[in-house]
């Protein structure tokens, strides 16, 4: 490598030190202070460290509201990203496997869920007549819908990488069409499906803006929506906002260290060429 | 050992009739090669067998059976693919099993049925590897195996040889002759390798746009090719065919003579022309002539002959080796 | 006598039939209950009167605006920032993995986390970033609180959440151009800029496409970033489409909430659909 190199490398590990790193240490720093200390939102490091405190602080609120929070996200995560693999890879694969005119029209119907935004309102009363308003099993249902695009598209795009002839010398050997799929096509999936899993348990994991339509009320709160309640709560206490936003930053940050390539595979697979 | 019989099979994508009405049996026991340029339409038609295509109207009968609706597993057809097609994610002995295994057959009956093959193939020490562990002929091999497992009426090949390299291919066509006459079983083979329709069939079934061309033994297709199109797919270097003036000339509407069959002097002959190329291969050298009176002529002689480029020639047609067609194909 | 396909179509019917309810349904009915007065009791059809109200109403008009003017900032900035970086992090400069995670990670956190932290750290007196604008003589502008900054702060937020997704793509993109063409043009005598301008650029298209579909489409979408940061405010001085929506379906005007939405589709429609036409066009021609 060229002194060059390492020069412009050091140069840029400054400033994305400076842009992408120092906000997240602004959090940590803050996330350990006293209330009093935190307020003044500066850099200093605190001069009393108080990291299991303002845990179990943030842990407690609200008659530990934040427990109730993770656990209605990682159902709804959990229900939301299973249905979406075995749903969207049984799409992908017909889709794929048949093409017709039918086939092409619903690809373009399921396409258009990466395009267009859902209409809230009128989702509500859909919702509402069909009971599922403010439930999680109809959150979790929500979260397929939206996901669906995205992961059709995954599993579509992998699907025609498997030969035909392994279909054909299944239904040769006589299996009928559901073990032609779960037994010879669903574990060639891995790879595609562990990118599935990864990319749309964080964007479920994250999202706001439905639970805070389709979800309010207290007892099927979120992590993401408590987060953005405490913020009111929190106007005085500083030190448990930023716990609370190291809490859920941090999931993340380990999923992106053990899945990183999954991540990555998935974002521009689904992208370019889309 | 079963009869196959196809009758007025047809087939066609919308207005486009890619399969013409085909009629043609297979003996029981036989080795039945179809044959003939990409396109023709011999994979479809082995596909139409398997039942993984399905006929436009027609019949197919395997063992005096009507199984033209029937499902591929209900058929007694086994079938080795082009890319054999092996289960990535099971190992060899789960690969050969599979069909069993979907049959809900007892595992101790599996087991001794998969080793039973494995034996046959000399597979054994390879049983638990993954498809990906192994080399090309034993993945061939894995192939048959998974066929032979089936125990079926008919085989099916589709092009089984072509991704193997030379040398591999010849010894792998030895012992698919073998397998054939242990088995005693009909199979039906697809390859656009005029070289191992030769080698190893019984009878040739040559096709063309969706039509049969001519049936019969090697031999009979070599001696005695009923159209002009099998008369220049059959026979390596392809035989000399000419049309038109020239043609009209010898009183029919094609002509053809094999290179083997020209006789080529320097003194007398029926054709005077001049050496434009000379490739030796060893055994044989292959002469590329200017006939004025014909146009280009390719000529077979022996190995050590003497002739050079440039050089004016005479080249005469063996007696009884001519082809004259009327109306060209 | 027809023999049943082996990739039979009621595979689908699990997805499609909830994709169908609680995605399609909504979205065509939303074309009925736009032309309404909708609220939680009753639905009273009144024509194009919200449609009227959106473009006549100042701090409606506002929002259309604003949506329009975030989606494209965020979207040039995106774009350029996301190639120099992928220009960058493909030139093996020393650490270059690292680097990639590290301005890819923000993709990966919550959004509203995210905005929380930035309001913080916008604040115009306390916030670290006015602060340490303040150690070089700087004085720091009320980055939320001035009206007519407010959502370019938050747009600038938004390009720092997003841009480590853009530059992913477009390493991707750069991954698949041969280093033949650089050989080539290194014999030809171009210099770095113009094997930039005249090799990358040009077959980077296809990334191109994606990134500014992908950022064009999520910032005409954009909801949490705002409502975290400001809510809309001062005022109604950064309000987009998606958070009048939620604004009026707060106090109860379902059908001039859902008028919004349609106008959002149809935005959306009318940007993205020729964009995709040229974009595809200038892909095949060159």
């Amino acid at each position: 490598m060229k002194r060059r190199q390492y020069v412009i490398g050091a140069v840029s590990f400054a400033v994305a030190f400076v842009i992408f790193v120092i906000p997240f240490i602004f959090v940590v720093i803050n996330a350990m202070k006293s209330a009093a200390e935190s307020a003044r939102l500066d850099f200093r490091l605190p001069q009393k460290w108080q990291f299991w405190q303002n845990l179990t602080d943030v842990v407690q609120a609200r008659d530990y509201m934040l427990l109730l929070a993770y656990f209605n996200s990682t159902v709804i995560t959990v229900g939301a990203v299973t249905l979406l693999v075995i749903f969207g890879a049984l799409v992908g694969y017909v889709l794929q496997r048949r093409p017709s005119r039918f086939s092409s029209f619903v690809y373009a119907f399921v396409l258009t869920g990466l395009m267009i935004p859902p209409a809230v309102v009128p989702t509500i009363w859909v919702l509402q007549e069909i009971n599922l308003f403010k439930t999680l099993h109809g959150m979790i249902l929500i979260q397929v819908a939206y996901g669906l695009g995205f992961t059709v598209l995954l599993y579509r795009a992998f699907i025609a990488s498997i030969p035909r002839d392994l279909d054909e010398a299944a239904i040769v050997d006589g299996a009928r069409p559901l073990q032609v799929f779960f037994r010879v096509i669903l574990p060639l999936l891995e790879p595609v499906t562990v990118t599935v899993i990864v990319v749309q348990s964080i964007a479920i994991f994250n999202d706001f803006t439905h639970p805070l339509y389709y979800l309010p009320g207290r007892e099927n709160v979120t992590v993401q929506l408590t987060l953005y309640n405490f913020q009111s709560q929190f106007v005085s206490q500083m030190n448990l906002l930023f716990m609370n936003i190291l809490l859920v930053t941090i999931p993340p940050l380990i999923v992106f260290i053990f899945f990183n390539r999954q991540i990555v595979a998935g974002m521009t697979s689904g992208a370019v060429k889309g | 050992m079963s009869r196959v019989e196809l009758k007025q099979l047809r087939k066609s994508y919308g207005a486009v009739e890619v399969m013409k009405g085909i009629d043609l049996v297979v003996e029981p026991g036989e080795f039945c090669v179809f044959v003939g340029p990409s396109g023709c339409g011999k994979s479809t038609l082995l596909r139409m067998i398997a039942g993984l295509e399905e006929q436009t109207s027609g019949q197919i009968e395997i063992a005096g059976r009507d199984v033209s609706f029937d499902e591929p597993s209900k058929r007694g057809i086994a079938m080795v693919f082009q890319s054999y097609a092996l289960y990535p994610h099971l190992s060899v002995r789960d690969n050969i099993g599979f069909g069993l295994s979907l049959a809900r057959r007892p595992k101790a009956e599996i087991r001794q049925k998969v080793d039973a093959v494995g034996e046959i193939l000399q597979l054994g020490p390879f049983m638990d590897r993954k498809p990906k562990a192994l080399s090309g002929g034993q993945r061939q091999r894995v192939a048959i195996g998974r066929a032979i497992v089936r125990d079926p009426q008919v085989f099916l090949f589709d092009e089984p040889l072509s991704n193997l390299d030379a040398a591999l291919r010849s010894q792998m066509r030895l012992e698919l002759t073998e397998l054939h006459a242990r088995l005693g079983a009909t199979m039906i083979y697809v390859t656009h390798d005029q070289v191992e329709a030769m080698t190893m069939a019984d009878k040739i079934v040559v096709m063309n746009a969706g039509r049969i061309e001519q049936v019969g033994t090697p031999m009979e297709l070599y001696q005695r090719p009923a159209t002009p199109f099998v008369a220049g797919f059959i026979g390596s270097p392809r035989m000399n065919l000419f049309d038109g003036d020239v043609a009209r000339r010898m009183g029919c509407d094609v002509y053809g003579i094999r290179p083997e069959h020209l006789l080529i002097s320097e003194s007398d002959g029926r054709w005077t022309g001049q050496v434009r190329h000379v490739e030796r291969l060893g055994a044989d050298t292959i002469l590329h002539l200017d006939v004025p009176e014909l146009g280009a002529l390719v000529a077979r002689t022996d190995g050590n002959c003497s002739f050079h480029p440039g050089q004016v020639v005479q080249a005469s047609p063996q007696p009884d080796m001519e082809f004259f067609y009327a109306a060209p194909g | 006598m027809k023999r049943k396909s082996h990739y039979p179509y009621w595979f689908m019917l699990p997805a499609i039939s909830v994709f169908f309810v609680l995605f399609i349904v909504p979205t065509l009915a939303s074309l009925y209950f736009s032309l309404t007065i909708w609220d939680p009791f009753e639905a009273r059809f009144s024509g194009f009167e919200n449609y009227v109200q959106f473009f006549s109403e100042p701090f409606l008009v506002r929002g259309v605006v604003n949506t329009v003017g975030f989606a494209i900032v965020t979207c040039v900035l995106k774009t350029i920032l996301g190639l120099l970086l992928a220009v960058l992090l493909t030139s093996g400069v020393w650490g270059q993995g690292l680097l990639r995670s590290i301005v890819f990670f923000p993709v990966l956190v919550s959004t509203i986390g995210v905005g929380l932290l930035f309001q913080e750290m916008m604040h115009p007196t306390q916030g670290a970033i006015n602060v340490a604008l303040s150690w070089i003589g700087i004085n720091g502008p009320g980055w939320l609180t001035n009206p007519s900054l407010a959502l370019f702060s938050v747009a600038l937020v938004d390009v720092w959440r997003g841009v480590g997704l853009a530059t992913l793509i477009y390493i991707a993109g750069l991954a698949t151009i041969s280093p033949d063409y650089y050989e080539a043009a290194r014999i030809d005598g171009a210099t770095r800029l113009q094997q930039f301008w005249r090799v990358t650029v040009p077959l980077v298209w296809p990334a191109t496409t994606t990134v500014v579909m992908l950022s064009l489409i999520s910032g005409l979408r954009l909801f949490d970033l705002v409502w975290a940061m400001t809510r809309g405010g001062p005022g109604f001085s950064s309000d987009v489409l998606a958070s009048v929506i939620y604004k009026q379906y707060q106090s109860g005007f379902w059908g001039l909430s859902t008028a919004g939405n349609v106008i959002l589709f149809i935005m959306i429609a009318v940007i993205i659909a020729p964009l995709t036409y040229w974009f595809n066009k200038r892909e095949v021609e060159s």
